[in-house]
């Protein structure tokens, strides 16, 4: 298999990122307001409560200025790529290039997560470090499972992106499908308030969706409210969706080529 | 002087029927946001409700008083959104050159602007914001009495002038730099975490400066402490009635510095 045309997107991806200094800049003061209000309000709540659920106030700082860290480097662009490309017809043209169109689209959106790591998220986590105190993880063992639990997260994110993508060959009359997915992963991935505060019954639904598994398990992780033999199991968890998720596109692409094809005449 | 202000009247009705008729072309096309801006919303005050359910308050705030603040703070945002969206535009229209074709035409470029385009499409905001804002009511006991629907009215009216006036003074950098997006987004996200929840979760700076220096602490924190009779953290006089003072005095400053920039501006084409 040969990697140069996809190695090529991501670089492009990462230059062109860079060439937008002041857009970046704002984009690092927008999520530092972001980050820096979540841990305000975290501080306020454990003010008058030291301790819940086996986290004190410095586990919810780390939590919250991690979890805007994962936001800026999530970067799931496909599903905007996806729905303007139809709505405008341009990607009829996507379709005579000669390698696989998800696998472009990922290449890209790869080239965006290694710029915004370097150009935002490390800015963001230094200026979270000054204010609040450097996030540490609670573990050595902990981080080293953080880590992987991040790939699988952001898969598991990028897959429903581009299913959600994929809509716009179906339902574009009905508009981006992708805010509303992204108005309900806000909730339910635990991003902002974790999914371990939600009424019993929500959080039993929630362990059947793939939700939870792509901010609250590798922020769980990192903070040591979830140990290792439980960690090991919510990352065997995050592998299923990734592969089942992963396993509904492919067979969802296959038609909505098949579809593509026949409305182009 | 009668018959301006009748020519402006029938201009402003027929762009109205225009963007009547312009806006529910494709009905369809709003499906998604009229599932994502109201999960946002009930989303955004069930959170508090979760938050609140394990730590009672947050410095002094109970779940009611919450969602008091997040209420009137998107009722505002929702007025501003079926008044005022253009002022979010500006920056698109001199890049593409749309804003030029107002300069052409013998009438005030504000008012061409503003009058444009009336945003039926935001009442996908108010809507959830009304609803909100009735069950806080009933949470806090908020008595409909005449002043205090008077006050909420003068309130509501200057929270709307201040949020206009901030996206007109950001449109208008526009004016100079021809760019603006990133900026506008910025503003969004710090109107958002600074009108719909209380301002004193947040350091004193962070107060004094959305005080003192760009005043959002009165489209809805300051208001709802003097509703809720939570007065202990600002002045000792009512200050909700502040709010369309400072509405009208931040609203003309926009309006000056969206004619200096319109006198400094320079089409973005050759």
């Amino acid at each position: 298999m040969n990697l140069a045309p996809y190695y090529y997107l991501t670089k492009m991806r990462i230059l062109t990122n860079l060439a937008y200094r002041f857009d970046v800049l704002v984009s690092i003061g927008t999520n530092l307001v972001l980050m820096v209000t979540a841990v305000f309000l975290w501080e306020a709540a454990f003010s008058s409560v030291p301790e819940k659920n086996g986290m004190g106030v410095r586990d919810m700082v780390a939590y919250s200025i991690v979890s805007t860290l994962l936001g800026t480097v999530f970067v799931c662009g496909v599903q905007d790529t996806i729905y303007h490309k139809v709505r405008e017809g341009q990607i009829a043209t996507d379709f005579y290039k000669p390698v696989p169109l998800l696998a472009v689209y990922f290449a890209d959106d790869l080239g965006a997560v290694a710029g915004d790591f370097m150009i935002k998220a490390i800015p963001l986590l230094i200026s979270g470090a000054i204010f609040f105190g450097l996030p540490l993880p609670e573990s050595p063992l902990g981080f080293l499972l953080f880590l992987p639990s991040c790939v699988f997260s952001y898969l598991i994110l990028w897959f429903l992106s581009a299913i959600v993508g994929l809509l716009a060959f179906w339902v574009m009359e009905l508009g981006n499908m992708g805010l509303v997915k992204d108005a309900i992963v806000r909730v339910l991935s635990g991003s902002f308030v974790p999914v371990w505060f939600f009424p019993e019954t929500l959080q039993w639904i929630s362990k059947f969706l793939p939700f939870q598994y792509t901010y609250q398990t590798p922020l769980g992780i990192y903070i040591g409210v979830i140990g290792t033999a439980q960690a090991l199991r919510e990352m065997g968890i995050q592998l299923i969706w990734a592969a089942a998720l992963f396993l509904v596109l492919a067979l969802f692409w296959r038609k909505t080529k098949k579809k593509t094809l026949i409305q182009g005449g | 002087m009668l018959s301006v202000l009748r020519h402006y009247g029938s201009v402003a009705a027929c762009y109205l029927r225009l963007t009547f008729q312009q806006q529910l072309e494709y009905p369809l096309f709003l499906v998604s946001w009229m599932l994502m801006i109201p999960i946002q919303y009930f989303a955004g005050i069930y959170l508090l409700k979760v938050i609140i359910d394990h730590f009672r308050h947050l410095n002094g705030w109970t779940y009611p008083d919450l969602v008091f603040i997040f209420g009137l703070g998107l009722l505002s945002h929702g007025l501003m959104v079926v008044f005022f969206i253009n002022s979010w535009m500006i920056g698109r229209m001199v890049i593409d050159g749309t804003f030029d074709r107002l300069l052409l035409r013998p009438m005030n470029v504000f008012f061409q602007l503003i009058a444009s385009y009336f945003n039926f499409i935001g009442l996908i905001d108010l809507i959830p914001g009304i609803i909100i804002f009735l069950y806080a009511c009933s949470l806090v006991g908020f008595e409909w009495t005449l002043p205090n629907i008077l006050k909420l009215v003068l309130i509501l009216a200057g929270a709307v002038l201040i949020r206009a006036a901030l996206f007109v003074m950001i449109g208008s950098i526009a004016f100079w730099t021809k760019k603006n997006a990133a900026v506008h987004n910025f503003a969004l996200v710090i109107l958002e975490r600074t009108t719909m929840y209380p301002l004193n979760l947040y350091p004193y700076l962070i107060q004094a400066l959305f005080t003192f220096v760009i005043p959002i602490g009165f489209i809805s924190f300051y208001p709802a402490s003097a509703f809720l009779d939570r007065d202990r953290f600002v002045l000792p006089f009512d200050l909700a009635i502040l709010t369309p003072v400072i509405g009208l005095v931040f609203y003309g400053l926009s309006q000056l510095i969206f004619n200096w920039g319109l006198r400094k501006y320079e089409s973005a084409g050759t």
